[in-house]
């Protein structure tokens, strides 16, 4: 495990340096000051772009929480299985990662561990234009529904939402069309595409589009992004694993409290944010009805059940993971 | 011809070696790194994965749908390039006044063009044999360039001179004395081709041997990356030795004419 402390920048080191020669010089002097503690550096891989949606990990840094906790942290945007990796293997201490990731990873053997259960609700959903007819699950019936692809939390969605209406496979002719789902649909080469409920949604709206959207999450209780660890950490630094959570619940407590604040908070983060703010502003939005629920940062069992038989089903798993174990909310506070 | 045979045998005896010395490799490797397999899987799981999907079908059905792609990509790309290098090679003005164009299209990464092909020409066969055709153009094109550039003047003259029609100059002079280099380019073009396939079927596809390795990826199934990354090397050596092959056995028949 690596957990980098990091060190002074140059001129701190000099300005470190040219203090201890004073003091050598005066040897009258003998102080005993406190050595300052220093902070415990986090590379924290997020899985995403810099985005409006990480708003509460933005106003936990900018308002000194992870600070308060020792804790300096790095957002490293990379994508989201190198991160569930580094924390298998033991090289970065936490992760974002959604729930389905969690249980494939622990399907091969990464020992990882959801903490957090940052997004209470599955923010997946099947959107289709006014006018094609399609208002519920069962209008699908026939109709060709583009999804980004055969793996990942959109496709756990679709397959989830159509288990729970009795959707066979051979009623929904389904197409892979990468994450172009908004082109394919506005030009009609699909009925219907299963996107992100807090993303294209808001963009349709954007462009003037009327839609139907039938969410995910009104038919299926499944596991969504978090905070991951690894089970390493939790045996040997539950201390920091429960003061990383507390710093970032109190952001996100924060940014539910107060989105416009927190918006205020991502523009040195995101960019973009300034030229586009109305839309940027709508994802926020839509985002925060997604982590709503107390206690902030629960999640429950069936969930990760569900979610594990969801993927048995789709053959993404090849045999049952203990689901029990891909999770904890221990160090809660 | 015992002496050929022997050295062929040699031969196949030294990249047999050398192949089970990288597998050698590759298993110390794992043994004293003590890597768990979702980091570095050792020799035998990645065997037996290539032996699974080998047995049902789908390591052969996935690989035939990036053949498909990659031949109509090289092939498109090959021609487009080919007719576009020959014209530029004969107009030096509309070099001029392309190759700016051109060369600056080049530093654009195809994997940043994928999706909008995807969009544009729909996520089927023709958006990844687009991108193909994109990322194998460039060499081919100037190969061409150079190749129709290789002819002599005199040789143009001496045609000239004994009256040949433009499609004469063309099949009897050009062709043959820009083979080598439109070759070496279409070499080159082959193995790019596998890569363009990939792409494209990284950004949208549920088929082929780039969906086999993202999927690999996504489930964290490193054994199943390690097939996909050695069936595309396969792919792209054969493709390879194909045009190697024709390279071989064109430049021999150019000869047997040259030394009548």
């Amino acid at each position: 495990m690596i957990l980098t402390v990091k060190r002074g920048t140059r001129g701190e080191r000099g300005f470190v340096l040219f203090t201890l020669f004073l003091l050598a010089g005066l040897t009258a002097c003998t102080s005993t000051a406190n050595p300052t503690p220093q902070a415990t550096h986090i590379r924290l891989p997020m899985g995403f772009v810099a985005n409006v949606q990480f708003a509460p990990w933005y106003v936990a840094v900018e308002r000194g929480y992870f600070a308060a906790e020792g804790i300096e942290l790095e957002f490293d945007y990379s994508w989201e299985t190198d991160g569930v990796r580094l924390v298998g293997a033991g090289e970065l201490p936490f992760a974002i990662a959604s729930g389905d990731q969690v249980l494939l990873a622990r399907a091969q053997g990464l020992p990882v561990v959801t903490v957090v259960g940052w997004f209470r609700r599955f923010p997946v959903t099947v959107v289709a234009l006014e006018g094609s007819g399609i208002q519920d699950p069962q209008d699908l019936v026939g109709r060709k529904v583009g999804v980004p692809e055969t793996f990942g939390a959109s496709y756990i969605g679709w397959r989830a939402l159509a288990a729970a209406v009795g959707l066979e496979e051979q009623d929904v002719p389904l197409e892979v069309i990468g994450y172009t789902q908004l082109a394919n649909l506005t030009e009609g080469r699909v009925d219907a595409a299963v996107v992100y409920a807090n993303n294209e949604p808001v963009q349709l709206e954007q462009m003037g589009y009327d839609f139907t959207s039938i969410s995910v999450a009104d038919y299926a209780t499944l596991v969504s992004n978090g905070l991951v660890t690894n089970e390493e950490m939790l045996q040997e630094h539950p201390e920091l694993v429960r003061a990383f959570i507390r710093a970032f619940l109190r952001g996100l407590a924060d940014t539910l409290d107060d989105p416009d604040g927190a918006f205020e908070v991502g523009r040195k983060y995101v960019e973009g944010l300034d030229e586009n703010e109305t839309g940027q502003r709508a994802v926020l939005e839509a985002t925060i009805l997604y982590w709503q629920g107390e206690p902030l940062g629960w999640s429950g069992l069936a969930a990760w059940q569900e979610t594990e038989e969801v993927m048995l089903e789709a053959g993404l798993l090849s045999r049952p993971v203990e689901a029990e174990k891909a999770f904890t909310n221990d160090y809660l506070p | 011809m015992r002496r050929y045979r022997r050295r062929h045998v040699a031969r196949i005896g030294l990249a047999l070696l050398s192949f089970a010395a990288f597998l050698a490799l590759w298993q110390g490797v794992v043994w004293l790194g003590d890597y768990p397999p979702f980091i570095l899987p050792s020799p035998g799981a990645a065997l037996k994965r290539l032996g699974d999907l080998l047995a049902d079908g789908s390591l052969w059905f996935h690989a035939r749908v990036t053949l498909r792609e990659v031949l109509a990509g090289l092939g498109l790309g090959a021609l487009v390039a080919t007719l576009l290098g020959y014209g530029l090679g004969h107009s030096p003005l509309a070099e001029r006044l392309l190759t700016p164009y051109i060369v600056a299209s080049q530093s654009v990464p195809v994997v940043s063009i994928a999706p909008l092909l995807v969009i544009w020409f729909g996520t089927g066969l023709l958006s990844k044999v687009l991108v193909c055709a994109l990322t194998v153009f460039f060499p081919i094109l100037v190969n061409t360039v150079v190749g129709v550039r290789s002819v002599g003047r005199e040789l143009r003259d001496l045609m000239q001179a004994l009256e040949a029609s433009r499609w004469q100059t063309v099949w009897l002079l050009e062709v043959p004395a820009a083979l080598p280099v439109l070759l070496g380019g279409l070499k080159v073009g082959a193995t790019l081709a596998v890569i363009g396939a990939v792409v494209g079927e990284f950004v949208a596809s549920d088929r082929g041997l780039g969906y086999l390795l993202k999927q690999g990826q996504q489930l964290y199934d490193t054994s199943l990356v390690f097939v996909g990354i050695g069936a595309l090397m396969v792919l792209a050596q054969s493709l390879y030795g194909v045009v190697a092959l024709a390279e071989r056995i064109v430049l021999r028949g150019r000869q047997d004419v040259m030394h009548g």
